[in-house]
């Protein structure tokens, strides 16, 4: 589904990723996991084009296109969904109408006709039912006023509506208690059917408990420096990065 | 006919501090082949001579040419607001108009009023005077959709008895030369006196608005609250000025300028004033100019919204502010369904 060759990405003109590579295939589960500044979130930002990074060198191709050459809703409408660590908050604009707008967007990407209101008004019903998330959220305006936990939830609503076939999470379980993170490793669960993958950056074992990699990564400097399966972040977990061998090399 | 050439009036300049940054000489040096004054369509409507004196000269040029002034009088509640359209045709035409709004003690009544044309180098010259009494409440909102190469110079001077309420939302959609000149002074108290404004521009589209409050007695608000959003070469000009007074104790005095340039070429002139004689009062004053946040449009576009939607939907939220401030659900539903076509 993803792969990345030798990928060098700067922001502010100073390299954060160095030569690094990844492949996920359908249906796998990839953790990521580094000291701060290594680079993962840069990673998941450049998969999903934002503005501060420049690619300056290497390849990303995904479902056999080249995703360098799609702009940010091209890359969104073809199945890419990050969750963002901090969704920016948008006054004046409907949730209920953005994320109707959005379904409709990826709707038109596909060729298919826009989605009734009857039909979208039950698809939010039924979703949010089956994982007790708040539809009220969909009255407000987009994030605005919404507590972390409220913003990480309905991150999970766009999620659910927009279905997509890569799943990035960038430390969605940050701030979140107990009950949350269940919530989110329920609905990305239900998700997995064999053909969705993740991708989902964490510091914590926490999550990786309730959603189980398949792979490991430990990104150090820009690059993947280890992959394992889930006994890695165990390792991690009772050991830390000094204690499997990584060196901080922003020290 | 020059305004420049009449010799009675005494035209302002854009040096001088009320007008600095607007830019009068293309309306008032543009030779007019005609001028004209024009009825409104409503029969019975009392007519009588416009002998006030107003704060600023820019109301003599409608009444150097036509001191008459058509006088519509709000007697009892109105369920649904009056709707006055204008629509110029003719070419080359300066034309005046100028119109009072009594409404009477104890009554809530509304007024839209829409300014279009079809004309070519034709000027609008406006005079609006607002009588509202006491305890009355008066909603007024003004739709300008006026293109390029023509005029409109509004001229509002709104005089609340106590206990009144105005609530004025200006609307400037057009691609002309747009000068509104607001003047309220607040000589009684109590007063509820809230402005506000979108102007929408694009193309060559040059607006400016010269707002002159002055607060003369106890317990009054004035609420200033323009929102700008210009395209292409447009260019606006936003001058509030409040006076505050010794006798106008406890006075709640605000005014708020916010602008999204939209192109390189774009440009704003804002410029909140406060001058305040007392310390028992609450007032703020401030000015923002910019551009689309970009973190907001990424977060659209990066749920599947094309740029160009994502840019409209950003928009719309920015200027439905100050739809969403408008009380009256009629005007408000007018609001919504305006589209320019249908009155031209």
């Amino acid at each position: 589904m993803l792969e990345v060759k030798d990928l060098k990405v700067s922001i502010n003109d100073k390299e954060i990723l160095k030569g690094l590579n990844l492949n996920i295939k359908e249906g796998e589960v990839h953790a990521l996991m580094g000291i701060n500044g290594a680079g993962k979130s840069t990673l998941v930002k450049t998969l999903s084009a934002h503005y501060d990074c420049v690619v300056t060198d290497g390849s990303i191709t995904y479902k056999k296109k080249n995703l360098l050459e799609l702009d940010v809703a091209q890359r969104a409408n073809e199945g890419i969904f990050m969750s963002f660590q901090n969704p920016i908050e948008v006054p004046g604009v409907n949730n209920s109408y953005f994320l109707k707008t959005a379904i409709n967007e990826k709707r038109a990407y596909a060729g298919l006709n826009e989605i009734d209101t009857m039909d979208f008004l039950k698809l939010i019903k039924e979703q949010t039912s089956k994982y007790n998330l708040d539809k009220k959220l969909l009255q407000r305006d987009l994030n605005e006023g919404f507590s972390g936990g409220e913003k990480k939830r309905n991150e999970l609503i766009q999620l659910l509506l927009l279905n997509p076939d890569l799943i990035m999470l960038d430390e969605i379980d940050s701030g979140l208690d107990v009950d949350a993170i269940k919530t989110v490793a329920n609905v990305v669960n239900a998700m997995l059917d064999g053909k969705k993958s993740v991708l989902m950056i964490t510091h914590y074992d926490r999550l990786l408990e309730l959603i189980k990699p398949d792979f490991v990564h430990i990104l150090n400097d820009g690059k993947i420096v280890k992959t394992g399966d889930y006994s890695l972040a165990l390792e991690l977990d009772k050991k830390g990065y000094e204690g499997i061998g990584i060196k901080d090399e922003t020290k | 006919m020059r305004l420049n050439d009449i010799n009675e009036l005494t035209l302002p300049k854009k040096r001088d501090e009320e007008f600095i940054k607007v830019n009068f000489g293309e309306l008032f040096s543009y030779d007019f082949k005609d001028t004209q004054t024009y009825n409104f369509d409503i029969m019975g409507l009392e007519v009588r001579r416009d002998t006030k004196d107003y704060e600023n000269s820019l109301f003599d040029i409608t009444k150097s040419l036509d001191n008459k002034q058509v006088i519509l009088t709000i007697n009892s509640n109105i369920p649904e607001p009056i709707c006055l359209i204008h629509k110029i045709k003719d070419n080359e035409t300066f034309f005046t108009n100028s119109l009072k709004i009594e409404v009477k003690e104890n009554v809530k009544a509304s007024i839209i009023e829409v300014f279009t044309n079809t004309s070519n180098n034709s000027a609008y010259s406006i005079n609006r005077s607002f009588e509202i009494n006491e305890n009355a409440d008066f909603e007024y909102a003004k739709i300008q959709d006026i293109n390029d190469k023509n005029y409109l110079l509004f001229n509002l001077d709104i005089n609340q008895k106590e206990n009144s309420k105005c609530k004025i939302t200006n609307f400037e959609f057009g691609n002309g030369f747009i000068i509104n000149n607001i003047v309220n002074i607040l000589d009684h108290k109590n007063c509820d006196y809230e402005l506000n404004g979108l102007v929408k521009s694009q193309e060559t589209s040059n607006t400016a608005n010269v707002i002159k409050t002055v607060h003369n007695a106890e317990s009054s608000i004035s609420n200033i609250n323009y929102k700008h959003s210009l395209k292409d070469y447009s260019r606006a000009v936003f001058k509030a000025k409040s006076i505050v007074n010794k006798k106008a104790l406890f006075t709640k005095a605000f005014q708020n300028s916010n602008t999204i340039l939209l192109s390189n070429d774009a440009c704003i002139y804002a410029q909140p004033h406060l001058e305040i004689l007392i310390d028992e009062l609450e007032a703020s004053h401030g000015a923002t100019t910019g551009t689309l946040d970009k973190e907001q449009l990424l977060y659209l576009q990066s749920r599947g919204i094309n740029k160009d939607l994502a840019y409209e939907i950003l928009l719309n939220a920015y200027e439905g502010k100050i739809y969403h401030n408008i009380n009256d659900k009629l005007i408000k539903e007018f609001l919504q369904t305006y589209e320019r076509k249908n009155y031209v």
